[in-house]
């Protein structure tokens, strides 16, 4: 057990002389959980395992399940199969106050009959810690968050991030041995959000809490997370680091859903080559089996796709926005093909919108996947 | 982005009031014709009520209340039944709302049709309901009549009460409370019932304000509570039972002060909880006028027009 009247000064030392805390750093297993409502399954054969201390995002579109593999994690939803392990021990059956997990919600969750201090304090409160101990705790949290001349405050005197920042403490007060954000930061507005992820950030590597962060929000799962796990119709697409993710997609929604992408027809060539756009481009390694001659769809990051001012090109800009170094570009094709391309933006005043341009694909292609019938 | 919108709530707010505006004169008339109304029979009781012989003025018409034991045991009763029906009410209805709201979201309006039926159920066919269902003991108990006014008011205390618990983040807060290692018991009494506390304070004193006046159940089941015993004095000492109109009134008046009072407290509470307060302010006048309605119907100073609030609804 933690020392309850240990200050986080305390713990940070204790991890500074290189020994952990009991309650940071414990497994997470969720293995084979099946939920349904209905005839939707919400978690189809989910498994998941959370390293000690790491901090996963489970990524996806609306309905794709993320928010009922953490509230199944946190008790708040019962799975109708499957087990769920904290610290090696089956939680399956036990109800959420007794699994001794923060979490921090969507929607602002302060209580909003008390101040920030009493927020904080809350669950220390229900722990039955004296006065003294719970105020000390409260403030030291407070502080740790940057809000601790908010103390007295009641919620609705708070911003949003601030409420965020509140409720962040008030999940970490407890001494937590699992530290659950469903979608912390997205009723915030753009600047506070990048601020307080930073933040989460920063506080979850230095109390080394094993973290599950759920959000639709690819930037925010990429930024923060050691692994992110990309969720659609209720099972794990993928799991593994961002830049893994990123760069070596497993199927096509995982390609299309995290960053941009553009798809493109394509005919398989010989030698592990694919002929796109009019060019020849290496096929993915992984995928380097498919037969010369089969018609195939090759997605194209922005940055894989070359862009000039052509008056012969076939390619007409639609349209451009400007991103500071860089600018996207979308390019309709003959087929009714839409691509997007960045370009460095010093080089990209002749490319303006209803100018003729040609496009070429270089480099290698994301993923190549079956032909999807366009729309008439 | 204010400057956009604010032109078109402007606009929508004036056309209504463009068409229903009163020039002050009138609006001024219509006060004065309307506090007549209701002054005018109040004071005419009151005076009635004091007069003594030869145009003198007497408060023995109102000291004799005090002296009158039946009626004041009938109070007590009336008190005591009033306090354990608000009791019910709350121990009943708040987790059943909140409930309700948690986890049969579908039913709500199944309840709000349920905890209308005591609306349009006649109190006779209630009164002959329970002599068929309980036995004799049973209906002969006060207790009888608390769980009673706890149905009869159910129409108005659940609105006040599932008001309330719709207005909160019910889910995010309980959600966040389970999570912070609350059991059931402390969810409800660090959490909801706080943020709750302006509901069910109207709640209760809607169901207290109901009970204190009910007559027609209380005297079908051969009870002497306060109304019942008013009606008896109606009967036989004027001067009397005129003066306890009076007291009523004042009583009556008391407990809706009292209301407003609390209720501006839950304006505060609800303020410092980020609810909107017009919400608490429309509560308070709801309850006002509820209270007034309920009250209202047990007039002492004319039995032969004592009527169940509710049914003449």
């Amino acid at each position: 057990m933690g020392s309850e009247t240990g200050t986080l000064e305390h713990e940070a030392a204790q991890r500074a002389n290189g020994r952990h805390l009991d309650r940071s750093g414990v497994r997470v297993e969720l293995v084979e959980c099946e939920r349904r409502f209905g005839d939707v399954a919400a978690l189809d054969r989910f498994s998941l395992t959370i390293e000690p201390g790491e901090l996963v995002a489970l990524l996806g579109p609306s309905g794709c399940g993320k928010t009922t593999a953490l509230r199944a994690l946190a008790g708040l939803e019962q799975t109708d199969a499957g087990v769920v392990r904290i610290g090696g021990l089956d939680v399956t059956g036990l109800p959420p106050n007794r699994r001794e997990l923060g979490m921090v919600f969507q929607a602002y969750s302060l209580f909003p009959n008390m101040t920030a201090l009493d927020n904080v304090g809350f669950g220390l409160r229900l722990r039955k810690r004296d006065a003294p101990t719970r105020r000390r705790r409260a403030r030291e949290l407070l502080d740790l968050v940057g809000l601790a001349a908010q103390a007295g405050r009641f919620p609705h005197e708070l911003s949003g991030g601030q409420q965020q920042r509140v409720a962040l403490a008030r999940a970490l007060a407890v001494e937590p041995r699992v530290l659950l954000l469903d979608e912390p930061l997205s009723a915030l507005d753009a600047k506070v959000r990048a601020q307080l992820r930073d933040e989460i950030r920063r506080i979850q590597l230095e109390m080394g809490i094993t973290t599950l962060f759920v959000t639709h929000d690819q930037e925010e799962a990429l930024s923060m997370a050691d692994r992110v796990g990309v969720m659609a119709s209720g099972r794990l697409q993928q799991l593994g680091p961002p830049d893994e993710v990123y760069e070596r997609p497993v199927n096509a929604f995982v390609a299309e859903f995290v960053g941009s992408v553009s798809r493109v027809p394509a005919t398989v060539g010989a030698g592990s080559t694919v002929e796109v756009l009019g060019g020849r481009i290496p096929l993915p390694d992984s995928q380097a089996a498919f037969a010369p001659g089969r018609r195939v769809d090759v997605l194209l990051r922005p940055e894989s796709l070359a862009v000039r001012a052509d008056p012969r090109g076939l390619g007409l800009v639609v349209r451009r926005s400007f991103l500071g170094p860089v600018m996207h570009v979308v390019v309709a094709l003959p087929g009714k093909i839409e691509v997007l391309a960045t370009l460095p933006s010093s080089s990209a005043s002749e490319v303006v919108v209803g100018s003729a341009v040609s496009v070429e694909a270089t480099g290698t292609p994301l993923f190549v996947t079956e032909p999807r019938e366009l729309d008439a | 982005m204010a400057a956009l919108s604010a032109p078109r709530v402007a606009t929508a707010r004036a056309h209504p009031a463009a068409e229903f505006r009163l020039g002050p004169v009138a609006r001024t008339g219509v006060l004065v014709v309307a506090a007549l109304y209701f002054l005018v029979p109040l004071l005419a009781s009151a005076r009635y009520a004091l007069e003594g012989a030869h145009g003198s003025y007497t408060l023995s018409s109102v000291t004799a209340l005090f002296h009158d034991s039946v009626l004041l045991q009938s109070l007590v009763t009336s008190v005591e039944i009033s306090l354990g029906a608000a009791a019910i009410t709350l121990a009943l209805l708040m987790p059943t709302s909140v409930w309700v709201n948690l986890r049969m979201p579908r039913w709500r309006r199944a309840m709000e049709s349920i905890t209308l039926l005591p609306l349009v159920v006649p109190v006779v066919v209630v009164v002959l309901g329970i002599y068929g269902a309980f036995p004799t003991g049973i209906v002969a108990s006060p207790v009888l009549l608390a769980l009673e006014y706890v149905v009869l008011a159910m129409p108005y205390s659940y609105r006040a009460i599932d008001g309330g618990v719709q207005a909160l983040d019910l889910h995010t807060l309980v959600d966040a409370s389970r999570s912070l290692g609350a059991g059931w018991a402390q969810v409800f009494r660090r959490v909801l019932v706080p943020n709750l506390r302006s509901s069910l304070l109207s709640a209760a004193f809607i169901t207290v304000a109901y009970s204190l006046g009910e007559f027609a159940m209380a005297n079908l089941l051969s009870f002497t509570t306060f109304p019942t015993e008013l009606f008896q004095i109606g009967t036989e000492q004027v001067g009397e039972a005129t003066a306890v109109s009076v007291f009523a009134l004042v009583l009556t008046f008391g407990v809706l002060l009292a209301l407003s009072l609390f209720g501006g407290h839950g304006r505060r509470r609800a303020v410092r909880a980020g609810l909107p307060a017009g919400q608490a302010d429309g509560v308070v006048a709801e309850l006002a006028a509820e209270v007034d309605a309920v009250l209202g119907h047990a007039d002492p100073g004319r039995p032969g027009i004592v009527h169940d609030g509710p049914t003449m609804r």
